[in-house]
């Protein structure tokens, strides 16, 4: 009986498949980026432009876009807050609330979507049919469909609303199918057998079981959905990008700096809340996280 | 009893389980009060028809009836449960169960399965999920293709019911993923209880349980199935307690239980 539990061994391993492959790809990637630099001398010149740049266009940031406008009149009451009335201000609230509301309206349309979308809970050709629905929303990034809108209904808020809630359809949808898939198939098993319907299981027992995961995205589709947000207005989509629009066609450099560098500093925000707010809702991992002095030294170092 | 199914190669070691039990001809006079719940003629079950893991030629279960499953691990006792819940696809064979035909599936609510791995939404509270057993059971649509919206106030009874009878009355709201294996393993007992099917399979329901408590859900699910007269089909992988819960025993073995074993085996032991 024991006799077929001889195993023959040899160096070859599969573990070392990964490895090999990945050390592959790296020289693959080299290649292709060799054959695109046609002079690797433009690349070290690229330095030098850029500093001529940045001194003579783009240095000092022009601050100016943190003054309040001089029309409409500046009314707000502390005079410390007429900040609130300056462009970067007002570009800045408008992108916010642009992706606030794509974002609940492409929450509200991507659900239902991807609940069809996922494969665990419909039959492949009503999942396929969900998710080609999802990849057109999703084949152009949000700055194309702003265009179109633009075309559509007008330079303005408008359009950007529209434009980031279908990008935002296709990609929260399909990460929510991915989520949703990824849940464990027993209870999903255990309420077929007892006979639930479909839409029973979807609220009581998918969404439930998934909500962690699904907020946690909804919550990092908005935080996209702002980033994007500053770039929309370029097309006329609205928000804080529209001004930079402008900055940019009267060669205003330093006042694009000082709204890039407001920019920075305001997703830097956001993404810290981001998650933050995103860590309330995932699982406790098992392990506590490591201290950043254990990253960075050994372990007989910090032992006291 | 033997049997040996010649279309299907016995293999040793690798795939060694092709097991077969034979039941139910002992329950001849039921047969004429009663239809079964359970009605199985040559079935084959397995994942793939090169493997076939377990062959039951012919098997009744009948309303009021405990039955034990029991055999080592791997050998295919949960494939058997899952079959018959019209998870798995049968290789071959006519399957009844609860009045319906595989792979029809049973009416909503007739069936109550308990998986090994218990199904429950684990986000949820208790409440959440005994309450899905007890929609399933109490809250059917009068019209069909209505989806049920509305709250029923049998089945919020039921549900709670259920709940303190497995003396999970604190944990109520509790999220399951903070309760422990045991208690975690009664809510699934909770929420069949709740459902109040014609028919349990129950996929190791007991084990990480304490003999109080083991002697309390069986209490209270051996008392459920004597007043409703619905079946009970239980996997136990203690063969002593499988003998004071089951009227029958079904065995599928491999030949670890009784290493005597050369050809395939069916077994029936008389509890
Ligand atoms: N989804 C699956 N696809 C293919 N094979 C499977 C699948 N699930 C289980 N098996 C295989 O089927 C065999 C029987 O598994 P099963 O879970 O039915 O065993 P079991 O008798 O319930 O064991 P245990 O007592 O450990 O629960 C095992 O060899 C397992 O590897
Ligand atoms: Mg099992």
């Amino acid at each position: 009986m024991k006799n077929d539990d001889v195993v023959e061994v040899s160096l070859f391993d599969w573990r070392y498949f990964y490895p090999v492959l990945f050390i592959f790809i790296f020289l693959f990637t080299i290649i292709i980026f060799n054959g695109m630099i046609n002079d690797w001398g433009r690349l070290s010149n690229g330095i030098g432009v850029f500093r001529t740049f940045l001194s003579e266009d783009v240095l000092p940031p022009d601050w100016t876009v943190l003054e309040p406008l001089t029309y409409p009149v500046c009314t707000v009451e502390p005079r410390i807050l007429d900040f609130t009335c300056s462009r970067a201000w007002i570009g800045m609230i408008e992108t916010l609330k642009i992706a606030f509301v794509a974002t609940v309206f492409g929450t509200i349309l991507s659900l239902p979507i991807s609940l069809l979308a996922a494969r665990n809970l419909n039959t492949t050709e009503v999942s396929y049919i969900a998710r080609f629905v999802l990849a057109s929303f999703r084949s152009f990034p949000s700055l194309i469909w702003g265009i179109f809108f633009v075309i559509l209904v007008g330079i303005g808020p408008t359009a950007g609303v529209l434009a980031m809630t279908v990008y935002t359809v296709g990609y929260l949808g399909k990460l929510q199918y991915e989520a949703i898939e990824g849940m464990s198939k027993s209870p999903l098993e255990a309420s077929e057998v007892m006979g639930l319907t479909k839409l029973e299981t979807a609220f009581q027992v998918v969404l439930p079981e998934s909500a962690n995961d699904l907020i946690s995205q909804i919550i990092f589709m908005f935080e996209y959905n702002f980033r994007h947000g500053t770039v929309i207005g370029l097309v006329g989509a609205g928000g804080i990008g529209l001004y930079i629009d402008t900055a940019i066609k009267y060669l205003e450099y330093d006042r694009v700096i000082a709204y890039l560098i407001i920019i920075f500093i305001v997703v830097l925000i956001m993404d810290f809340i981001s998650i933050k707010i995103r860590s309330l809702f995932t699982e406790e991992v098992g392990h506590s996280r490591p201290k950043w002095r254990e990253v960075f030294f050994p372990a007989w170092m910090i032992k006291r | 009893m033997l049997f040996r199914n010649p279309s299907i190669p016995y293999k040793r070691l690798g795939s060694p389980k092709i097991i077969i039990y034979s039941g139910g001809d002992l329950l001849e006079k039921d047969l004429q009060q009663n239809e079964p719940i359970i009605l199985l003629k040559d079935m084959v079950i397995g994942y793939s028809k090169e493997e076939p893991l377990v062959q039951i030629p012919n098997l009744k279960i009948y309303p009021g009836e405990i039955v034990a499953i029991v055999g080592p691990s791997g050998v295919g006792k949960s494939t058997l449960m899952k079959t018959i819940a019209g998870l798995v696809k049968p290789i071959s064979g006519y399957a009844q169960v609860c009045g319906k035909i595989i792979p029809e599936s049973p009416l909503r609510g007739k069936l109550g399965y308990i998986p090994q791995d218990l199904g429950l939404v684990k986000h949820a509270s208790v409440i959440h999920n005994v309450m899905l057993g007890a929609n399933a059971g109490h809250n059917k649509s009068i019209i069909p293709f209505i989806p049920i919206i509305l709250p029923s106030l049998k089945a919020k009874e039921e549900a709670t019911k259920s709940i303190i009878s497995m003396g999970l009355k604190e944990k109520m709201y509790e999220p399951i993923k903070r309760l422990s294996g045991g208690q975690q393993r009664r809510v699934a007992t909770a929420r069949t209880l709740a459902q109040a099917p014609e028919l349990i399979m129950a996929d190791e329901f007991l084990s990480e349980l304490d003999e109080e408590t083991i002697a309390m859900v069986i209490g209270e699910v051996i008392e459920y199935i004597k007043i409703s007269n619905a079946a009970l089909l239980v996997v136990e992988h203690d063969i002593a307690r499988a003998r004071i819960m089951a009227d029958r025993l079904l065995v599928i073995d491999d030949g670890r239980i009784n290493p005597f074993i050369t050809e395939i085996t069916a077994m029936e032991v008389e509890v």
